[in-house]
């Protein structure tokens, strides 16, 4: 489904990711690790389109399709979904019809017709429900003076409602509590499915207790630089990063020095 | 060097309307003490940015004619007074005998109630700073003098729609005075629009007086065609323990300029005041706002936000005066601006003139763009690019729009701003 071949990317001219090969298959889920500031959220991003990110060489391919040809909003209306790292606060866009909006751009894409306002609040307040939010939350402004869980939990709600084809969920474990936690694994397992793969960044093996991942990956430096099954998780947790021949000086953050 | 522009001549023939003798000498008078006025220019301070924009013709000295013929036909969600041109239209209007409250016409006003009228009209502005203004004094054909019994509430909003029809060239004066006796409340909605191509002058000035107690909802929206220079005085006096809200919206025009001023002069006054500006193509709008705390133990809270599209042109300039008597005052001034293009020019400027020690006096200014962060988001979701840009940019005022307290007004206002938006947008 996700095709990614020889990726490089760079902010500000300074390069972070330096040659990414991945390939994830429809009904996947994969899981990237790395230490802070290897390029996880960087290449998130890189695939949802944000254009602070310059691609200098390389190929991304959704079903064939060539990613990096299509605007931000094009990409999400082919299936791209991304869970930010760190959600946006909008006030005075109220949630729901931040919502709204993006659910019937999607459904016009696909030649549908829009949801009214009554049917949207009534699918809006079962999925709010299915991430454990307070339906009063679809009142207020997007993402404004969430906690960092109810943040969390408004991306898997989004999830829930786009379902795209490609979810890329950036950190959405983290700060979670217990309960929450187990809140937002279940969001994601019911996004499991056949025909969608799931790329999910992570830095606990904690959370694959709960999402068993197909596949592992060490992002470091900007390159993946190991690929296993999810004992390969197992494995960092008890080890760290040390015995992969990773060092401070590798990683993106202070190669451009 | 060039002798400054004074105002033509041509402005000051005497008024065609008939009035009570005492508000007809008072016309007389601001007509022959205009003589020789000086038109703003570049270097008037408080028309600096906005003097270019005004051009006022002989053709526009002109009184509109008032025949009748035309007539707002709005349907609003309340109590409904129309003027036309400047005059008053009892059969376009509409509301009941209330009580405690009269309505009445300066032509109408009975000796007594004129001359009352003629020695408060023109207190509650500084004439030094609102100088055009005067000539609405000097020219103003009709007016409207809304009093209220103390304790009177009237119970629905009363709109005053003030239409200009310009199917000549010309100009208008719309008066009102509004007398709040003590602990009274009244919404009220001044909307102002337009009809006809030719170009025209509103020079349109309200006064207000609240009394103890008094409660006034003041809401402006100012929606006149392209065609029409809008010079706009707002001049209120607030009693011990009253109270007064206002919500401006106005849409860009040639020239657009909206002086409002407020005297807060009893203790425990309280003023809350809320404006929103959109221009686009080569549109104007000056807001400029005093508020004089004259009194102990007041407070008042502004709020002001501007959005500049193509390459036009918002101003604010808040000035809050402090008065060394004005102890224990509490003031509050914030003006955010958002620039959709990169030929839109906005100007804001914050004046304070703090007397007295011992007071709290908070003021902010910022200018900036729409935030790609959010913007990036929105369209991560599929949003197109454009209606996210309308979202954000909605939000940017939605905060003030929201506090509209008449439904039916805030939607007007909302669906006006609405389209403003997506058009402004499609051309982007
Ligand atoms: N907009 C930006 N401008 C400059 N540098 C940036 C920008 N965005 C990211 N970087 C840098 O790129 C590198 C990779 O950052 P990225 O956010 O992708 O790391 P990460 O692997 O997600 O880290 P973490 O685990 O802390 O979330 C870092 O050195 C970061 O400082
Ligand atoms: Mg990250």
């Amino acid at each position: 489904m996700l095709s990614i071949k020889n990726l490089h990317a760079s902010v500000e001219g300074k390069e972070i990711l330096k040659g990414i090969n991945l390939e994830i298959k429809a009904g996947e889920v994969h899981a990237i690790m790395g230490p802070n500031g290897s390029g996880k959220s960087t290449l998130s991003q890189v695939l949802a389109g944000n254009e602070a990110f310059e691609v200098t060489e390389g190929e991304v391919t959704l079903n064939g399709e060539n990613l990096l040809e299509l605007e931000t909003e094009e990409r999400a209306r082919e299936g791209v979904f991304l869970a930010f790292q760190y959600p946006v606060e909008i006030p005075g866009v109220s949630n729901l019809q931040f919502l709204r909006t993006a659910v019937n751009a999607l459904r016009h894409h696909r030649g549908e017709s829009e949801m009214n306002a009554a049917e949207f609040m009534k699918l809006a307040k079962e999925v709010s429900r299915q991430v454990d939010l307070d339906p009063a939350f679809l009142k207020r402004g997007v993402n404004q003076g969430f906690s960092g869980g109810e943040k969390k939990r408004n991306e898997i709600m989004q999830a829930l409602l786009l379902q795209p084809k490609l979810a890329i969920l950036d950190e959405t474990d983290s700060g979670l509590d217990i309960d929450a936690l187990q809140v937002v694994s279940n969001g994601v397992n019911a996004l499991r499915a056949k025909d969608r793969a799931i790329l999910m960044v992570t830095h606990y093996q904690r959370l694959l207790n709960h999402i068993v991942p197909d596949y592992v990956h060490v992002l470091a430096g900007g390159r993946i630089v190991k690929s296993g099954g999810r004992e390969l998780a197992l494995e960092l947790e008890e080890r760290g990063y040390g015995w992969l021949g990773i060092k401070e000086e590798e990683t993106a953050n202070s190669s451009a020095n | 060097m060039k002798p400054a522009p004074t105002l033509s001549t041509a402005f000051l023939h005497p008024a065609g309307h008939t009035l009570p003798e005492p508000l007809a000498a008072l016309r007389r008078q601001q007509s022959s003490s205009l003589v020789d006025l000086p038109l703003p220019t570049r270097k008037t301070e408080n028309w600096k940015y906005s003097s270019k924009y005004l051009k006022l013709t002989d053709e526009m000295a002109i009184s509109l004619p008032a025949d009748g013929k035309s007539g707002s036909s709005l349907a609003v969600p309340g109590y409904k007074v129309v003027v036309l041109n400047g005059i008053m239209m009892p059969e376009a209007s509409d509301y009941p005998d209330l009580d405690g409250i009269t309505i009445e016409r300066f032509e109408d006003l009975d000796g007594d109630t004129a001359t009352w009228l003629a020695e408060r009209l023109d207190h509650a502005l500084d004439s030094q700073s609102v100088q055009i203004s005067r000539l609405n004094t000097a020219r103003f054909e009709d007016g409207l003098l809304i009093r209220l019994k103390p304790g009177a509430v009237l119970d629905q909003p009363l709109f005053i729609i003030h239409e200009t029809n310009a199917d000549a060239s010309g100009s208008a004066y719309p008066r009102i005075y509004v007398d709040a006796g003590a602990n009274s409340q009244i919404t009220l909605v001044e909307e102002y629009i337009s009809s006809g191509t030719e170009s025209a002058m509103v020079n349109t000035v309200t006064e207000m007086n609240l009394g103890e107690g008094a409660n006034v909802t003041s809401i402006r929206l100012n929606m006149e065609g392209e065609n029409v220079q809008h010079i706009g005085s707002t001049g209120v006096l607030q009693q011990r323990s009253s109270r007064f809200e206002s919500h401006c919206v106005g849409f860009g025009g040639p020239l657009r300029r909206h002086d409002l001023q407020v005297r807060l002069e009893g203790e425990g006054a309280d003023c809350k005041l809320n404006g929103v500006v959109v221009t686009q193509g080569k549109q104007h709008y000056d807001n400029h706002t005093t508020i004089e705390h004259v009194a102990a133990h007041c407070n008042s809270e502004e709020t002001y936000r501007n959005i500049a599209a193509d390459q036009s042109h918002a101003v604010f300039n808040g000035r809050i005066h402090i008065h060394q008597d004005a102890q224990k005052s509490n003031a509050e001034m914030n003006n955010k601006n958002l620039l959709l293009s990169n030929g839109a020019e906005i100007d804001t400027k914050p004046e304070l003139e703090i007397y007295a020690d011992d007071v709290k006096c908070a003021h902010g200014a910022t200018i900036g763009q729409l935030d790609e962060t959010s913007l990036f988001y929105l369209v991560s979701r599929g949003i197109g690019r454009r209606e996210a840009n309308v979202l954000l940019t909605m939000a940017f005022i939605n905060e003030l729009v929201e506090q509209i307290p008449v439904e039916a007004v805030r939607e007007t206002a909302q669906g006006r701003l609405n389209h403003f938006f997506e058009q402004t947008f499609q051309e982007a």
